[in-house]
């Protein structure tokens, strides 16, 4: 599994060292303030870098009597971070930006991710909604995970699962977003639920 | 990062180890960077923003032909980068780093490495990524 190269295939001066790994991404997903950029430090061996993405946001149907959704393309801050995996093989995480009552579209982000993480805080649940909903409806492999602040999860899980209304499959975890062992073991859930899928 | 600054070598790169993070990237003329064009218009979908790039032989060698942003890219592709680090570290929007790359590209100068979507469910990828997450330790102090 090599990268492809689009033009300098023929003429590759490259020597073997400077080749490229192949690029794989997780997305980090959850509400605003959430712990997603704390999750991506932790565990990132650079620190967390910032970049600008183009999202197309797609209004709340609340209010709108046309029943057509209307899109806009914005420019939001990402955080991001990335683990090598080896010289071949390098995982990005790629955090998504927070939003309030928009439903966001963050294709440019999670176009060819293996999964993603939902962060959830117990003490807000609605602001994780947009992310649950985008990744059933891509159909991209989510684990949810409740981020304990202050080592404390406010409602059992029981209770977190019914109250997001997520499915029986999805899985729902508990993790520290500051200890990098806890963040290692979230990510390594979604990279299994994703092996689970892709075997099946 | 603007066309009124001095020349840019490998020492006025942002430094890999203390820059970050990098703030907002500034919102400076993208368009006339980029000469008006905008990324994912043309054939097929905008590149991943882990679509990785790197420096070719030639691009280095000419590098103190290469005007501004592009000059700037190719000297901090001398390590293969993904294009989120280069929009980040040299606070470039993202669609203008694609833009670029592309130029840069067609010129011979960067190589650009498009990653396959399929690689996201192939499982030897899969289990390599798993074990390599599961060799990391629990905390970043480890002197075995």
């Amino acid at each position: 599994m090599t990268p492809t190269t689009t033009a300098a295939r023929d003429r590759d001066p490259q020597a073997p060292d400077s080749r490229p790994p192949l690029p794989v991404k997780l997305v980090i997903a959850g509400g605003f303030g959430v712990g997603k950029t704390t999750t991506v430090g932790s565990i990132s061996e650079i620190s967390p870098l910032t970049t600008e993405a183009a999202i197309t946001e797609v209004a709340a149907g609340v209010d709108d009597l046309t029943h057509t959704p209307r899109k806009t393309t914005t420019t939001v801050a990402m955080d991001f971070g990335c683990i090598t995996i080896d010289p071949t093989l390098k995982l990005y995480l790629f955090g998504t930006p927070g939003q309030e009552r928009f439903g966001f579209m963050w294709d440019d982000i999670v176009e060819g991710a293996i999964g993603g993480l939902v962060i959830v805080d117990t003490r807000r649940l609605d602001d994780c909604y947009a992310a649950v909903d985008y990744f059933e409806h891509k159909r991209i492999p989510f684990v949810v995970a409740a981020n304990a602040f202050d080592g404390r999860i406010e409602h059992d899980l029981t209770e977190v699962r019914w109250a997001l209304d997520i499915a029986d499959q999805v899985p729902l975890i508990t993790f520290d977003a500051r200890e990098r062992g806890s963040v290692r073991d979230a990510l390594l859930s979604v990279l299994e639920l994703a092996l689970r899928r892709a075997e099946s | 990062m603007t066309a009124g600054d001095g020349p840019v070598g490998e020492d006025a790169l942002p430094d890999r180890s203390s820059a970050e993070p990098v703030g907002r990237a500034p919102a400076v003329r993208p368009f006339l960077v980029t000469a008006g064009r905008v990324a994912g218009t043309g054939t097929g979908p905008p590149m991943p923003l882990e679509t990785q790039v790197v420096a070719t032989a030639p691009g280095i060698e000419k590098l103190d032909r290469l005007t501004f942003e592009r000059r700037d890219i190719v000297a901090l592709c001398r390590q293969p980068q993904s294009l989120a680090e280069v929009a980040a570290r040299l606070r470039l929007h993202l669609n203008v780093v694609r833009v670029l790359a592309q130029d840069l590209e067609s010129t011979g100068d960067l190589a650009v490495y498009v990653p396959r979507p399929e690689a996201a469910h192939d499982l030897s990828v899969l289990r390599r990524v798993i074990d390599g997450l599961r060799a990391i330790p629990d905390s970043r102090e480890t002197t075995p």
